[in-house]
């Protein structure tokens, strides 16, 4: 037997004869690729390699030899005998290969459409799987944002409906008090109407008694007079006398009496206050709803739209993709817009039998190009079909095989489809299942015995109806399941070898139909799934905002209608059962499925539902303030969130969730907004406001603080909104550092406030201001109170005010300051004191600055200052008028301990000290970029870049602590770039890759996040570097928008400047920023090679350096940084060298090389000047930071 | 450089499972085109006893060339350059790609038990073999004791 498969066997390819061709010489050989190797194309000839003999090959090329039909015949028998499958490449033709141009067995290649060989199509499927691997990469990053619009799709619901409840009370309410006007004033009427009536009918019966009385006296006396006034009768003459007078009395009364008989049926009569027509119509309007559509792409919209950018641009507003989707299966009725409409992993065209035994040229390459021009009509198709419905003209039998396949996409892939965009789980798709499964069939074979066959369809029905059996170890089962339908490929295999795979496909595909119901519900509850996080903090706010709600209520009788009605309707809301308050925790395990779809039922009819049900409280900002008090909470909140999103055990979370879900707080809730709901019924009859909602807000916040501090001066003079800010300025100012500017009682001018506004006068910024300070209350309960208000306070017209307010009234105390600092320092720039140390406490560190600028007898701030210049120019005539001064104090300070900063400069270019190395571990870095050493605890915060994590040194380089993983969730980073701290110590995070800013309290804990990618306000797209000023500002570098933004220290957008360029003004990748104590926002626009100074509105104030290697010229300049005198730093990090600049912007000095030694740098990132002047440098590809 | 030639895995299957007595041929870790070869001295022949040292590298258009192969191992042999390489029909002219690497192997072993001076490449050596047989085959007795003996 090994002798005839030896003789079966081509000598020049050790395999299988294909296609032998019989040499003059007898010996046969493979005609491709072995004939071909063996041809002398020269002499055309070929060279037997057994016998060497040489032979002329035919006219028509080396298939002109016979082809050895015994051996073909042998071939086939020995085929026949062995049962060995025919070789797969037998019967066709090699090929050159598109791509590398060797012969051999090609095959198209979806990639590029090619004929290609093996090897070029497993090089590009790499390449197709790295794509997709760093696609994938894009989506999980970008998925967030889904998760985000989820979110925000999710709070719009609540919200909505919370709105929709809240105005369908008030129109409860306001039919209820109309209906009761009605009621009552009909009540009213309808009573004195009686009243009226009996007291009139008693009258009239009164009268009618009285007059039936007069009228029988009257008659008989007439009849008397009739019968007995004659002369028969005897009267006496008195007698007759009086009946004379009676008589007379009575036509007299009877002439006179007159009573009133006016018209009775008119007595009483109905008049309306006003038309009933018209009150009629106005009932009938007396309410108007107004529903407020959004215009898709609005400002005011980027609220609560989700972000516009990347992944969703298209399709940002979910009505226009629906509107879209709509439009869609309007137009075709008979195709798929995703893989133009092939099933997923199905070749795109009904390949035609190719691997016919014999092998005609022409009848290949003729089919080659159909296949191709069908391909190249498919894919038009797929891209253009939206506009183009008109293509559908083709042929017949075209149409229906797309129905055909469109039938069968519906019942797998469909059921699952994402309806705004069309894409379905892969792992729905039955071709996927099978790979997934191939794949995993290997090691479960080898770990479970096969099992009886019986079974399956129990298991598989067990599957099915999840619910009934909760306790089903779903895992098991599942396994079991796919275990069995193995078993039955086996044995299909073994049975009939020929045409095993067909029948477990099917089974699998009967499964799957069969587990879609289920899972599309699961695919419901699924949505329902991420307001857990939502809610979760809801109940904490839920205290606070009651907290708040019941100290307003003490103090203040107006009440935001518009706030308490909403706590009010949300306690209600309860009740309508949102379908976000299910706790499904379900993990997007799809075809998984069966299996999960219990374990979800069973966490939907959990007992959590109950709880939770009671409290989907939601109010846009207040839920943004929750995040000091659980932070451990969320944390495993999001965890698990992770978790379920990449498809790990659901019956792990449920447990998880529950104890998160039962935390006391809920109870309180209800009774809360019930009393809240109290007062506003009351409020609201007696007391209309004319002020808006917002407005009141801010006064009663207003009030509650002028109770808690009251011991503070009030000052009447201001308007009630603004009083808050003046006194808060003023505590601000007390505790500031910076003495010239923010000593400011500056009288509060509205003109000047209004002007920094951005556009909406009084009412927004009182409303931004008023909020602000409810949240930084609530942020840092902790915390000291000055620090909380002056928090509360930054705001941005406030801050301005106070730089232009210091101007405009007070300038004593800081002139006062100086002049004593001028007196205190000597006034030589000689006298080069050799002490670094280091100046912490602020306020000699401005009396410093200031005696700098003296000795140095420099007009420090002459030049750049414009807006402070009335101030600066004082400053110079102080100095000006101090040298005397100066000399009187000189012996008190020869040994001062502030050496000039210029002479430290001029000093600077030994290193003192470095941290770090590459490293992932404490201490180490890996790319450190951002780094910030101002702050009140001198310490040194780095962002190790790609260590995705913030280290915190002390003054002296020692790690103390670092915080920060990767990933996008809360305290999460990707690759932050810039970090900076603020004055309260907060450290403020420029995550780059996430496109956001993170803010973390002083322990690192995080607080809060703000931004997305985006290039609307308040968007990013790779934001840099960060700065705070000494108003808490946030300053960010939105690198690739070219521009600047500014936030409050909460995240509301504040401003922006800058746009793509070259001009003044202009950025390209502006990279690091730093904001001096005197207001200069300086930015290193890194592409243009320059140093741009701003003021705070963005105003170009100046710009040093130009490309270059000179002094004062830079090649990308990235990070910069300033000192409290004004001198800038900046790593000039194409020249590898650090520059320093006077705060005039004139060159100082440079020190630095390329290496990685002491004094060297490789690829500079960010600088800081610590307090004591040492620079620090972020020498990001030694992975170190070093200390000048 | 593309996938390895189903010939080349062919060859080499078969190598590891039949190897031909007397020779050991295994192909390096990083590029299985080079092969490291091991060749017993043949019986009857002055290497008898030794191991010698070859390499074998297969082009890029083997089998339609042929095999790159060379001693290591310092060889006393008229048809055996000083710096190993081998003086060999088939591995020149005579190429087939009918031949494989255990026929060429099993060649050169071939070539051992018969030198060929009349086909020289190393001139001297051929010299003295054909002057003086019996010194040429001392000396190759005692160039394979003190080269292919000592270090195995």
């Amino acid at each position: 037997m090994e002798q005839f498969e030896q003789l079966l066997t081509c000598c020049v390819c050790l395999d299988r004869y294909r296609n032998p061709k019989l040499l003059p010489c007898q010996h046969s050989f493979c005609m491709e690729p072995c004939m071909d190797g063996l041809t002398d194309y020269v002499r055309r000839q070929v060279k037997c390699p057994e016998c060497r003999a040489e032979h002329r090959i035919p006219y028509n090329g080396v298939q002109g030899f016979p082809t050895n039909v015994t051996l073909q015949r042998f071939l086939e028998l020995h085929i026949e005998i062995t049962g060995d499958l025919p070789d797969p490449t037998s019967g066709q033709v090699m090929e050159r290969c598109n791509v590398c141009s060797e012969k051999s067995y090609c095959n198209v290649c979806m990639h590029c459409e090619k004929k290609i060989c093996p090897d070029c199509k497993s090089a590009h499927m790499d390449i197709l799987r790295r794509e997709i691997n760093r696609i994938n990469n894009q989506i999980r990053r970008g998925v967030h944002r889904l998760h985000d619009i989820l979110s925000v799709v999710e709070k719009n619901t609540q919200s909505l409906q919370n709105n929709c409840q809240s105005v369908s009370e008030e129109i409860d309410e306001v039919y209820r008090r109309l209906t009761k006007a009605v009621k009552d004033r009909t009540d009213h009427m309808r009573t004195e109407m009686d009243k009226y009536l009996t007291s009139e009918m008693k009258n009239l019966s009164t009268l009618k008694e009285n007059l039936e009385l007069e009228i029988a006296n009257i008659t008989s006396n007439s009849d008397l007079a009739d019968k007995y006034m004659i002369e028969s009768v005897e009267w006496e003459d008195c007698e007759l006398m009086d009946t004379k007078e009676i008589f007379l009395k009575t036509v007299e009364f009877m002439r006179n009496f007159e009573t009133e008989t006016s018209d009775y049926s008119r007595r009483v009569r109905f008049s309306m206050a006003c038309d009933p027509n018209q009150l009629v119509n106005n009932l009938c309007t007396y309410g108007d709803l107004h529903f407020i559509h959004p215009p898709s792409t609005t400002q005011s919209n980027a609220l609560l739209q989700p972000a516009v950018s990347g992944i969703m641009r298209s399709k940002s507003d979910h009505r226009l993709a629906t509107q879209f989707r709509q439009q869609q299966d309007a137009y075709n009725g008979d195709d798929e817009p995703l893989l133009g409409g092939r099933k997923f992993g199905e070749r795109p065209k009904p390949t035609p039998e190719k691997h016919t035994s014999d092998s005609r040229y022409g009848y290949d390459a003729d089919d080659q190009h159909y296949d191709s021009s069908r391909t190249g009509k498919n894919r038009f198709r797929s891209r253009f079909h939206r506009g183009h419905h008109e293509e559908e003209d083709e042929t017949e039998s075209r149409t229906v095989k797309t129905e055909k396949e469109k039938d069968k996409v519906t019942t797998t892939e469909d059921a699952a489809k994402g309806p705004l965009s069309g894409i379905f789980r892969i792992l729905d798709s039955p071709r996927a299942m099978k790979r997934i499964q191939e794949a995993d069939r290997g090691p479960r074979e080898k770990k479970e015995p096969p099992k009886p066959v019986a079974p399956v369809v129990t298991q598989v029905k067990q599957v099915q109806i999840p619910t009934v059996t909760p306790p089903v170890r779903p895992k098991t089962a599942r396994q079991q399941s796919e275990d069995e339908i193995e078993r039955i490929k086996r044995e299909n295999k073994t049975t009939a070898p020929s045409s095993s795979t067909e029948s477990p496909l099917a089974d699998r595909q009967s499964i799957l139909k069969k587990t879609t119901p289920t899972a599309s519900s699961i695919d419901e509850n699924e949505v329902s799934q991420v307001p857990i996080s939502d809610i979760e903090p809801q109940q904490t706010t839920t205290t606070n905002t009651a907290v708040t709600n019941n100290s307003t209520q003490k103090q203040s009788p107006v009440r935001s209608s518009s706030e308490s009605s909403s706590t009010e309707s949300t306690s209600d809301a309860g009740s309508t059962g949102p379908p976000s308050v299910k706790p499904a925790e379900i993990p997007p395990i799809r075809s998984r499925g069966a299996g999960s779809a219990s374990t979800t039922s069973n966490t939907v009819s959990s007992p959590p539902t109950v709880t939770e049900e009671k409290k989907p409280f939601q109010s846009r900002f207040l839920q943004s303030r929750t995040t000091v008090t659980p932070p451990k909470k969320e944390e495993t909140e999001s965890s698990s969130e992770e978790e379920s999103s990449e498809e790990s055990e659901s019956e792990e979370e449920a447990p998880k969730v529950k104890p998160v879900v039962s935390t006391p707080p809920v109870v309180t809730t209800p009774v809360r907004s019930a009393t809240s709901g109290v007062t506003l019924r009351s409020n609201d009859t007696t007391s209309s406001s004319p002020r808006s909602g917002i407005l009141k807000d801010s006064t009663t916040t207003e009030n509650r603080r002028s109770l808690e501090e009251s011991t503070l001066p009030s000052r009447s003079r201001y308007e009630a909104p603004t009083s808050t800010y003046s006194r808060t300025a003023d505590k601000e100012n007390d505790t500031s550092r910076y003495g010239t500017r923010t000593r400011s009682t500056a009288a509060y001018e509205p003109p000047e406030e209004s002007r920094y506004g951005t556009s909406s006068g009084g009412s927004e910024l009182s409303r931004s201001r008023s909020t602000h300070a409810l949240k930084s209350r609530e942020n840092s309960p902790d915390r000291g109170g000055p620090e909380e208000n002056k928090e509360a306070l930054s705001s941005w017209a406030r801050y301005l005010k106070n730089k232009y307010g210091s101007r405009t009234s007070t300038k004593d105390s800081p002139r006062e300051g100086y002049s004593a600092s001028s007196s205190t320092t000597t006034p030589s720039a000689s006298t080069y004191s050799s002490s670094a140390a280091s100046s912490s406490s602020p306020s000699s560190a401005s009396s410093t600055s200031a005696s700098r600028r003296l000795s140095l007898g420099l007009p420090l701030r002459q030049a750049n200052e414009m807006h402070s210049s009335d101030d600066d120019s004082k400053n110079l005539q102080s100095s000006l008028a101090s040298p005397i001064q100066q000399q009187v104090v000189d012996t008190e300070d020869t040994n001062t301990k502030y050496c000039t900063p210029r002479t430290q400069y001029l000093q600077k270019r030994r290193q003192i000290l470095q941290i770090g190395g590459r490293g992932s571990e404490p201490g180490k870095f890996t790319w450190p970029r951002g780094i910030s050493a101002n702050g009140p605890e001198n310490i040194i915060a780095v962002a190790d870049s790609s260590n995705h994590r913030v280290q915190v040194f002390d003054a002296n380089g020692v790690y103390r602590f670092e915080f920060g993983t990767y990933g996008n969730g809360d305290g999460e980073f990707d690759c932050l770039a810039g970090v900076a701290i603020n004055r309260i110590g907060q450290f403020i995070i420029a995550d780059r890759y996430n496109h956001r800013i993170q803010v973390f309290d002083p322990a690192g804990r995080f607080l809060r996040a703000f931004g997305s990618q985006g290039t609307a306000d308040g968007k990013f797209n790779y934001p840099w570097g960060i700065t705070t000023d000494s108003m808490g500002f946030i300053y960010v570098t939105d690198k690739e928008n070219h521009r600047i933004q500014v936030f409050q220290s909460d995240g509301t957008f504040v401003g922006k400047f800058g746009s793509y360029g070259s001009g003044e003004g202009q950025l390209e990748h502006p990279h690091y920023i730093a904001v001096s104590n005197t207001n200069r926002v300086i930015v290193s626009d890194s592409n243009n090679h320059r140093i741009q100074i701003f003021d705070v509105n963005g105003k170009v104030l100046s710009q040093i350096g130009s490309e270059g290697s000179q002094e004062g010229e830079f090649k990308f300049p990235r990070g910069v940084a300033v000192d409290d005198s004004g001198y800038i730093s900046v790593a000039d990090s194409g020249n590898n060298r650090i520059q320093i600049f006077s705060p005039d912007g004139s060159f100082l000095r440079a020190f630095g090389s390329w290496g990685s030694g002491e004094s060297e740098f490789k690829g500079l990132e960010g600088v800081a000047i610590m307090s004591n002047g040492n620079i620090l440098v972020c020498d990001r590809e030694n992975h170190r930071v070093q200390i000048f | 450089m593309a996938a390895l030639p189903r010939r080349i895995i062919k060859e080499t299957q078969r190598l590891m499972q039949e190897p031909v007595p007397g020779i050991s041929a295994v192909p390096d870790e990083s590029n299985a085109r080079y092969f490291h070869v091991i060749v017993t001295g043949p019986e009857d022949s002055p290497f008898e006893g030794g191991l010698f040292k070859l390499e074998l590298f297969l082009p890029e258009d083997y089998p339609m060339s042929a095999p790159k192969v060379r001693f290591i191992t310092k060889i006393y042999h008229p048809n055996i350059d000083r710096l190993g390489r081998i003086c060999l029909d088939i591995l020149k002219d005579k190429w087939s790609p009918a031949l494989q690497i255990r026929t060429v192997l099993l060649s050169i072993q071939a070539l051992l038990s018969a030198p060929n001076p009349d086909d020289p490449l190393a001139n001297d050596v051929a010299e003295l073999w054909k002057v003086n047989e019996a010194e040429a085959i001392r000396n190759a007795k005692e160039w394979t004791q003190r080269y292919a003996m000592e270090d195995n």
